[in-house]
């Protein structure tokens, strides 16, 4: 049934994605590292294009050693940002031609390689979920290994997505960093050879539960990578602003504005969270044709619906007084750490029906 | 002074009834009841509601495993107790349990309700009046028009009335709203979570849930003697459960032969018949994993599957008193070897009893023990351990019938061997002989009944309809005055604000808006970009940028005055307006 030469395909081409992820943290690194842009001077009284188009310009350059400038520069700021600041938030934004937009593309030759090796990478990683699931017959998610392989590449895909869409090319190094871990853990330690599912499993329903899932888990993932920088990011400008050294500067340099970073952390949940909410609803409606009862507090079950409330507080801090912020930032760092147990604590630790890991 | 300012006036929601005043009981409650339905409480209830789900988790659950509770009681001797005088085998039946639920939420009618009401007033409403400064706002622009003052101003209005804004005209200014859906998502989601609540009540209160374990060949009816665990609802009896039968003809299981999933289950088919009335006719069904039956809205499920070796047993007097099939429960999956007992109380002289083992496809290890090698059944063998004395079985305590009480009887002293179907054990001392006849299966079947089942769907679907809604729609108000300048010519401004807007984006809608106005309306002179504005950073203090909390200053979402009443955009939106005033003059 299973199609051997095809699931050895789909083994090389992940050990081949996770390479190219490698080389592409190496290139979006040396992009931090070479490729510090010029800040010149704003002029406040400039016309309002020539600034949006200095402010793509200055990129990220001086924004650690004053947090003012770099607010200035990300377009954070009423000032600079009313017309077009959504489009100019880039840390790496090109300068266009004057008055013209800046490009959505990678500027630089180390972050464009950095992103093509990811694209590429991704494009790889694809192919070995595709002749995985080609190899099996099946949706290629039925255990932990796959699983693992899935939201990587679903996180991966985000990643790009909002590279492009927010111009977050200064994400790569801190999404792929988690991604690369996990995926080595996954062909080293977890992998299971291609395989037939139990026919628990074995439903439509089960391809629509766990697609949810693993869209919603790659956003969260990427939610919570932004939102760890956000904390750093925001704490850095506390020690700049109390004029306390911070050790994190150089690093800043290369990041927008805390509130930036805020936002478009804010932006993933807000994209998650419906998301893991029809992945919920679907595992429900598949427990019931499964089972016969569409909730029964299953540990995984229980573990998810953890993660669903964790994810509404914070939505909740983020409207409520006084726990905007750092606050919320924890609170959903802490969602973040639900979902991650139910997904290796709940399989390794808690038996129960959802437990199909193929560990045992 | 920005929105912003504006909106990071105290709540006055959280502070205790005013200081000094006298305060009587009324006064009290109402407090009380504005500290439940307040954003905070909502926040550290769902931390509770969160944290207080752990434990189900972590403990085995009475309504899940209740084998895995008593294995507790035994390996926790003094805990076990006190976590069940708290609940901790019930955690999600626990009163404390339910406690936080349900103050969640009545927090939740009590702060939805009221919003709700507030929306559909202010729905009626037209949009406040435009600021006089429209340069305050948070976005703002203005540009020469190319016509006089009343084509651009009625131009600006058909503009916006296409993009279907809500209007209010007035003296050379037009207000525009849009983005209503956004609350009325928000409202939908909340109230959708309370009919989920009061869905799954109706379930827990007329539905009910029951175990069968049905051996091929044979049939029963949904009545509950006949069902091996019954859980019904709180309000229902045994009168409501319908009157359907089941019998089932066959079952069929299929195994994956080779690679390393080799033992593993492929599929599993019970070829049942049933009739939904006593007497009725009888249908056919193929009930197979994730196919259940549905018979007149009670659903059957096949949750699992062992073997039931038939025995015929003769006693020491010649009669065959025992001749039925068992069923064996698996211990193992890789090989289904199965474990159970055969009670034989009519047997004389004496009871008699044997504890069972089957193996499917018996096999002896290289140390001489016995094992399967495989779920189905290539060689089925049993072995069997025999016991003479009393079963036991009138002590008036109930027992398991999956379990051999023989602390009143004594082994006989007979060397178990494996027995092939057909093969007999004759039993020494003329107690009589055991013959292992053949195989049947066994299936073991889930029924279910859950009105609420279909009303929870709906409720969910309606919920994440509303969260989408919320997520996708803003709110924002976009305000146009038209002026003549000093040389006679009609200017445009262009000022917009928003509330809903956390996540960005409106800059980009405002941009692109005054991009489409200038192209529509303008002049030859130049787009007057923010460039034109007052500076902001004027009113900001060099700090902030570095508060802790994003400022999100060019998001420009107006904190809201009161987290609790998102209707504020309006107070918000008039107070802005007029504080833009005596600030302008
Ligand atoms: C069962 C408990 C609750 C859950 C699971 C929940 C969940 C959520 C979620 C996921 C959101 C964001 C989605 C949206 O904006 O439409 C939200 C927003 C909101 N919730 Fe709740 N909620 C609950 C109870 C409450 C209660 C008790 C209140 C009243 C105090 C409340 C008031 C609000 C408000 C005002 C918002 C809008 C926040 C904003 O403007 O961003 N919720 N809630």
């Amino acid at each position: 049934m299973v199609n051997t030469a095809l699931a050895q395909v789909s083994n090389a081409a992940l050990v081949s994605a996770i390479m190219l992820y490698g080389f592409a943290m190496l290139a979006y690194a040396c992009d931090f590292l070479y490729n510090r842009r010029q800040v010149p001077a704003a002029a406040p009284a400039e016309p309002a294009r020539a600034k949006v188009a200095t402010a793509a310009l200055v990129g990220a350059g001086a924004g650690g050693a004053d947090p003012d400038q770099a607010e200035r520069n990300f377009g954070a700021d009423p000032a600079d940002a009313s017309q077009l600041a959504d489009l100019s938030q880039s840390s790496s934004g090109p300068a266009g031609p004057a008055g013209a937009l800046p490009s959505r593309w990678p500027s630089g030759s180390w972050l464009r390689t950095a992103f093509v090796l990811t694209c590429l990478g991704l494009l790889i990683h694809a192919t070995a979920i595709v002749t995985r699931g080609l190899a099996e017959n099946r949706f290629p998610w039925g255990n932990m290994y796959e699983f693992i392989s899935a939201i990587t590449c679903a996180a991966v895909l985000f990643l790009t997505v909002a590279a492009i869409r927010f111009r977050a090319y200064y994400m790569g190094l801190f999404v792929l960093l988690p991604v690369v871990i996990a995926l080595v853990v996954d062909v080293v330690v977890i992998y299971t050879p291609a395989g037939a599912v139990a026919p628990a499993l074995n439903s439509y329903w089960i391809a629509i539960h766990v697609t949810g899932m693993i869209i919603a888990i790659g956003m969260y993932i990427f939610g919570a990578v932004v939102t760890v920088l956000y904390l750093l990011a925001a704490r850095h400008e506390r020690r700049v602003a109390a004029g306390q050294d911070s050790a994190v500067a150089g690093i800043m340099a290369q990041l927008p504005s805390a509130a930036k970073l805020d936002q478009l952390a804010y932006r993933a949940i807000l994209f998650a969270f419906p998301a893991w909410t029809f992945a919920v609803i679907a595992g429900a409606i598949w427990a019931d044709h499964a089972w016969g009862r569409y909730w029964g507090w299953d540990p995984k079950e229980t573990w998810s619906f953890i993660t669903w409330v964790v994810y509404a507080a914070f939505l909740h801090a983020r409207a409520t007084a006084g726990w905007r912020g750092r606050r919320a930032a924890y609170i959903q760092l802490f969602g973040f750490a639900c979902l991650m147990f139910n997904l290796v604590g709940v399989n390794l630790w808690i038996t129960g029906l959802h437990s199909y890991a193929g560990l045992t | 002074m920005t929105a912003a300012d504006l909106g990071a006036a105290p709540a006055g929601t959280t502070g205790s009834p005013a200081p000094g005043a006298r305060f009587g009981p009324v006064a009290w409650l109402r407090w009380g009841w504005r500290q439940l339905t307040s954003m905070r409480t909502a926040l550290v209830l769902l931390f509770l509601l969160a944290l207080a789900s752990i434990p189900g988790s972590v403990l085995p659950q009475e309504g899940i495993d209740p084998a895995a509770v008593t294995q507790y009681y035994t390996s926790h001797p003094t805990l076990a107790p006190i976590l069940a005088r708290l609940s901790g085998f019930d955690v999600f039946g626990a009163p404390w349990f339910a406690a936080i639920y349900l103050l969640l939420f009545t927090s939740l009618a009590g702060c939805v309700l009221p919003r709700a009401f507030r929306l559909a007033r202010s729905s009626r409403q037209p949009p406040p009046k435009a600021p006089r400064n429209l340069r305050r706002l948070p976005q703002a622009t203005s540009f020469r028009a190319a016509g006089s003052a009343e084509e651009t101003l009625a131009g600006a209005t058909a503009m916006l009335r296409q993009r279907r804004f809500r209007l209010r005209t007035g003296d050379g200014w037009v207000s525009a709203e849009k983005g209503y859906l956004h609350e009325v998502g928000n409202l939908l989601f909340h109230i959708a979570l309370l009919c989920l609540l009061a869905s799954v009540a109706l379930g827990g209160l007329f539905g009910y849930k029951a175990n069968k374990l049905l051996v091929a060949g044979n049939g029963f009816a949904d009545t509950p003697p006949a069902l091996d665990v019954f859980h019904p609802g709180r309000l229902v009896t045994a009168s409501d459960l319908a009157p359907f039968s089941i019998t089932m003809t066959h079952f069929s299981a299929s195994y994956i032969t080779s690679g390393t999933q080799r033992g593993e289950p492929a599929s599993f088919n019970a070829y049942v018949k049933y009739s939904s009335q006593y007497d009725g006719p009888t249908r056919a069904y193929n009930l197979r994993v994730n196919h259940p039956l549905n018979v007149d809205g009670v659903q059957v499920f096949l949750i699992g599957h062992g073997y039931a070796p038939i025995f015929k047993v003769t006693d020491g007097t010649g009669h065959v008193v025992f001749d039925q099939p068992v069923p064996f429960i698996p211990v193992e999956q890789s090989g289904l070897t199965s474990d159970g007992v055969i009670k034989v109380p009519d047997a004389n002289p004496q009871q008699l009893g044997f504890s069972g083992e089957f193996l499917p496809t018996a096999y002896e290890t290289v140390t001489g023990s016995v094992s399967s090698a495989f779920p189905a059944t290539d060689l089925p063998r049993v072995i069997l351990v025999s016991y003479q004395g009393n079963l036991g079985m009138n002590s008036g305590t109930p027992q398991s019938i999956y379990s051999l009480d023989t602390s009143q009887m004594r082994r006989i002293d007979i060397t178990p061997k494996l027995l092939a179907p057909g093969q007999t054990m004759v039993l020494p001392h003329g107690l009589g002989k055991v013959t292992f006849v053949g195989i049947r299966q066994w299936a073991s079947l889930a029924i279910t009944y859950d009105p609420g089942q279909f009303p929870a769907l709906a409720s969910a679907i309606a919920a994440l309809a509303g969260l989408i809604m919320s997520f996708l729609v803003r709110r924002r108000r976009i305000f146009v005055r038209v002026a003549a300048a000093d040389d006679g010519a009609a200017v445009l401004e262009l000022g917009g604000l928003t509330r809903s807007d956390a996540a960005g984006g409106f800059e980009t809608e405002f941009a692109e808006l005054a991009v489409e106005f200038k192209r529509e309306l303008g002049g030859s002179a130049e787009l007057g970009g923010p460039a034109e504005r007052t500076e902001p950073e004027q009113s900001r203090t060099p700090s902030e940028p570095a508060r802790p909390e994003p400022a999100q200053p060019g998001l420009a979402r107006p904190e809201p005055a009161q987290p609790d009443e998102p209707e504020a955009l309006s107070a918000d939106g008039i107070a802005l307006a007029q504080s833009a005033q005596s600030k302008g003059e």
